[in-house]
């Protein structure tokens, strides 16, 4: 499949290597295929592409590399439509944003992958987390939550 | 808007398989519980609404944005024994 993206041109994407959320991303509810590229410059960061709307595509980084104390806690509920019964089959990537001091990573809703099944679904995860965890250098520490 | 008088332990119906009963009544809160088919989401619809809000805002995102993330980025080692550091994300395609 062959599709045209303002940020990476047009590039082509493999039938076997498209992700399917079938319920959609909140927000961005008519995007239910997407593809998972790697960054061309940097190895922390991917890019989820819609593959129906050239223009969509979100910046995606794996939460532990940035935020080593994230537990992702996800109500089973949440993983059954992914046919996942242990977020440890999973791939979690979280998404990155920006608001007027700089990135932020929205670790309140990660997105999992069942890689082995090409399905995604953005969860809600349990717990006090930040949907703009801003990154700095100095790594404040996330909040314990009950 | 239809709405409906209930009191509780008592439910309501919405299709053939999404049940909606009061559980427990409070002062001004009410507790639901709701049985819903797995691919159902069921949201507070605060937490869905800035969800949706949050990713609107990160679609507008450019590569340019995110140059300098690598920064902000520890080693990926997997001594953490999380899922999340098994594998860098993008085992897509590379351009």
């Amino acid at each position: 499949m062959r599709i045209n993206t303002t940020r990476f041109g047009r590039i082509d994407i493999e039938a076997g290597d498209v992700i399917r959320f079938t319920s959609g991303l909140p927000g961005l509810e008519d995007c239910r295929e997407w593809a998972l590229l790697a960054d061309s410059t940097n190895d922390a960061l991917g890019w989820l592409q819609s593959t129906s709307r050239g223009d969509v595509a979100l910046a995606v980084v794996s939460p532990r590399r940035f935020v080593p104390e994230y537990q992702v806690r996800i109500p089973r509920s949440e993983l059954t439509p992914l046919a996942i019964s242990d977020i440890r089959q999973a791939q979690v990537v979280v998404v990155v944003g920006q608001n007027g001091t700089g990135l932020t990573l929205n670790l309140k809703a990660p997105i999992v992958i069942n890689l082995e099944a090409r399905t995604g679904r953005q969860v809600v995860a349990s717990g006090e987390l930040p949907l703009q965890y801003e990154l700095t250098t100095s790594r404040p520490p996330l909040k314990k939550s009950a | 808007m239809l709405v409906l008088s209930r009191q509780r332990d008592e439910s309501i119906m919405i299709g053939d398989n999404i049940v909606v009963t009061i559980v427990d009544i409070r002062g001004d809160k009410v507790r639901l519980g709701i049985n819903a088919p797995s691919e159902i989401p069921v949201h507070r619809q605060e937490v869905y609404e800035a969800i949706q809000r949050e990713n609107l805002r990160a679609s507008r995102l450019e590569p340019g944005d995110t140059q300098d993330i690598g920064r902000f980025a520890g080693r990926s080692n997997g001594s953490n024994g999380n899922a999340s550091s098994q594998g860098k994300p993008g085992d897509g395609p590379r351009r």
